[in-house]
């Protein structure tokens, strides 16, 4: 009885102690949104200023064009989501269900492109967009960010639809269904879960990119995205840390959103191969 | 309804021949069942002839029409899978109603035969239920309710019943075959369960390593099982077999089994003089007390189910075949089982006269196997 309140209490102690260390980076940007630019460096530190600057959001976004930046991501994200999503789906459901000769080694080659540095493929990239005529447009990092989505993503969904028992397609073509037509009427919405976990992944890939959006974007202010936008306020002798910090916060919010959104979906779409 | 026919039909996967040239005309209406042990084959033929998987060559044809190249979709048939792939996102009507709804029939009518055969299954409270909040039977007879709701031409089943517990399978087992004397449509049955093809089937089809081992009815192939295979799968439990060798004697055969010159009841004894043969015995044609032919033994094991029981002997060196490679189990190579029906209870440890009628033994070629009658 003693040994199990001691392996309790021990456990606890864990989940506090990672909680805090994943959440303590969080807490202190708030408070560095919130405190005066001129409090920041003091020693002691402050763990909460005295008096918040709630005003700080509504002022920066008066400021900046942080909805135009919020927007360009979005639109980046939601575009390389989409296009990776159809092409995941069609390449995992083959890995998945198509026997073909060096099937195997070819879904091991799609998993090898992950394994490149995103930095090794901007000077590739930069080339092709520019003979495209994409540079500073967003289509150029929305295909750059679906080349670092794909491949990840393929694996993923191969993954879950091998838990995906295969009389269920079988039974959809003896209903009368194509092949295309079961994965489409059948499949997919079986695998809702593992699409919406999916898609998030992918969705916070494109979100938190830096390097293309600085790459391919940085002379068309237009269509800069937020994390780049967010990276031209900082001065070259002083920046602002308040606003960043707050500016940060106003980035992440939409990627929390969308996690509570789809917590009981991810839930479901993370574990679905564990019950085999 | 219509009838199948499935001509040379052969499948091969890279160099493994997983069935060797499949020949079966299945009559308008017949039910048909196709039994064989794990690997035989028989699960493959079923999806060849679903067009879910492609046949390296044969014809098969339903009705009029040859559907060896048609999609599974195009062949007019309808499937019961073993883990009845029902479609989870959907609703137990829209689940009867999806292969309606894919060959485009209006939506009134799809209600009205879903509701049908909702009816017949006595399903019909359950028609807004997901399959998620169904028990295993009531799964199983929405499978058998998408199936019937297509009116299709030939019904297809695969091992439906192996999900269900020992009880819900027995009651099911009977509903599958009223329903099929209902509605009269043409029906293959795949499993590995003797007793369900004994019970169900107008034809058994036994398969062993990709090919048919014998075509029967049901009470033919029990009693005249055209080789050892037969003899030993159908029957529980399947039959007993002593090694023995035939002499000639007075125009017939005669074999020595448990010291006494026993007569074998085959049609021409003299061409079986000196031959090496396999004797088979069913459990249930050896009787307690002495009879015909009798033998004292000191049984093994007796397992009582109440209204009988199962003795096991160990049988004399001289009657057990030579293990074979991957074949029999042990325990039925160096064992006999008689079945005793309403035995008086007894000790195990008190030795016991058996006693058999001789023209209830069955002969085998102990080098092909094959039935000598």
């Amino acid at each position: 009885m003693r040994r199990k309140t001691t392996q309790h209490a021990l456990l606890y102690a864990g989940v506090v102690l990672t909680c805090a260390i994943l959440v303590f980076p969080i807490y202190w940007l708030v408070v560095t949104a919130l405190s005066e630019p001129s409090q920041l460096r003091q020693l002691p530190p402050s763990f909460w200023p005295a008096e918040p600057r709630w005003g700080v959001f509504g002022q920066i976004m008066a400021e900046r064009p942080i909805l135009l930046w919020l927007g360009n991501s979005a639109l980046a994200a939601i575009g390389a989501v989409t296009i990776s999503m159809i092409v995941s789906v069609l390449a995992g459901y083959s890995l998945s269900r198509f026997r073909v000769r060096g099937g195997q080694s070819l879904g091991l080659f799609i998993l090898t492109a992950k394994m490149l540095p995103a930095t090794l493929l901007v000077i590739p990239l930069f080339g092709i967009f520019r003979n495209l005529e994409l540079i500073g447009s967003l289509w150029s990092i929305i295909l750059a960010h679906a080349t670092l989505i794909i491949p990840f993503t393929t694996w993923m969904l191969k993954g879950y639809f091998d838990t995906i028992p295969r009389e269920l397609e079988q039974a959809a073509m003896v209903d009368g269904c194509s092949p295309l037509g079961a994965l489409v009427r059948v499949i997919l919405p079986v695998s809702a879960p593992g699409l919406a976990a999916t898609a998030l992944y992918g969705f916070v890939l494109s979100w938190s990119d830096y390097a293309y959006a600085r790459t391919f974007l940085t002379n068309a202010q237009g269509n800069w995205t937020a994390n780049l936008g967010i990276t031209t306020m900082k001065g070259e002798y002083i920046s602002n840390w308040s606003d960043i910090s707050a500016a940060s916060i106003l980035v992440a919010l939409p990627i929390l959103a969308i996690y509570l959104f789809l917590e009981r979906y991810l839930v479901g779409g993370l574990t679905a191969g564990a019950e085999k | 309804m219509a009838g199948i026919r499935i001509d040379s039909v052969t499948k091969s996967y890279g160099g493994l021949a997983v069935l060797k040239a499949f020949s079966l005309d299945i009559a308008d209406g017949e039910f048909v069942v196709l039994v064989g042990p794990s690997g035989c084959g028989k699960s493959t033929m079923l999806k060849i002839l679903a067009g879910l998987e492609e046949a390296s060559s044969g014809k098969i044809s339903i009705g009029d029409r040859d559907v060896t190249d048609l999609a599974p979709g195009d062949r007019d048939i309808a499937m019961v899978f073993q883990n009845y792939a029902l479609y989870p996102h959907l609703t137990v009507a829209r689940n009867m109603g999806f292969g309606l709804k894919m060959r485009g029939t209006d939506a009134g009518e799809i209600d009205r035969r879903v509701n049908e055969a909702a009816k017949i299954l006595g399903i019909d409270h359950l028609l807004e239920r997901r399959p998620r909040a169904l028990s295993g039977g009531q799964r199983q007879r929405v499978a058998l309710g998408r199936a019937i709701v297509r009116e299709p031409q030939a019904f297809l089943m695969d091992e439906p019943l192996s999900n269900l517990d020992a009880k819900l399978r027995v009651h099911t087992r009977a509903e599958i075959s009223a329903l099929h004397k209902r509605l009269r449509v043409t029906t293959i049955y795949v499993t590995h369960d003797q007793t369900e093809a004994m019970t169900m089937a107008d034809r058994i089809v036994i398969m062993k390593d990709g090919v048919i081992q014998q075509i029967a009815a049901p009470d033919v192939m029990f009693r005249e099982p055209a080789n050892l295979f037969v003899a030993g799968f159908i029957g529980s439990p399947g039959m007993n077999f002593l090694k023995a060798k035939a002499e000639a004697k007075g125009g017939g055969a005669t074999a020595k089994l448990f010291g006494h010159d026993v007569t074998l009841p085959v049609a021409n004894g003299g061409a079986l003089a000196g031959k090496d043969i396999v004797v088979g015995l069913r459990p249930e044609h050896i009787a307690a007390g002495p009879g015909q032919v009798s033998f004292t033994v000191a049984p093994r094991l007796i397992e009582s189910l109440g209204s009988e029981q199962y003795v096991y002997v160990d049988l004399p060196e001289e009657h057990r075949r030579e293990a074979s490679a991957g074949g029999d189990d042990e325990t039925r190579r160096t064992s006999l089982i008689a079945r005793l029906i309403n035995p008086e209870p007894r000790p195990p440890e008190e030795t016991l006269t058996l006693s058999f009628d001789p023209a209830r033994l069955h002969v085998f070629d102990a080098a092909s196997g094959e039935a000598i009658r």
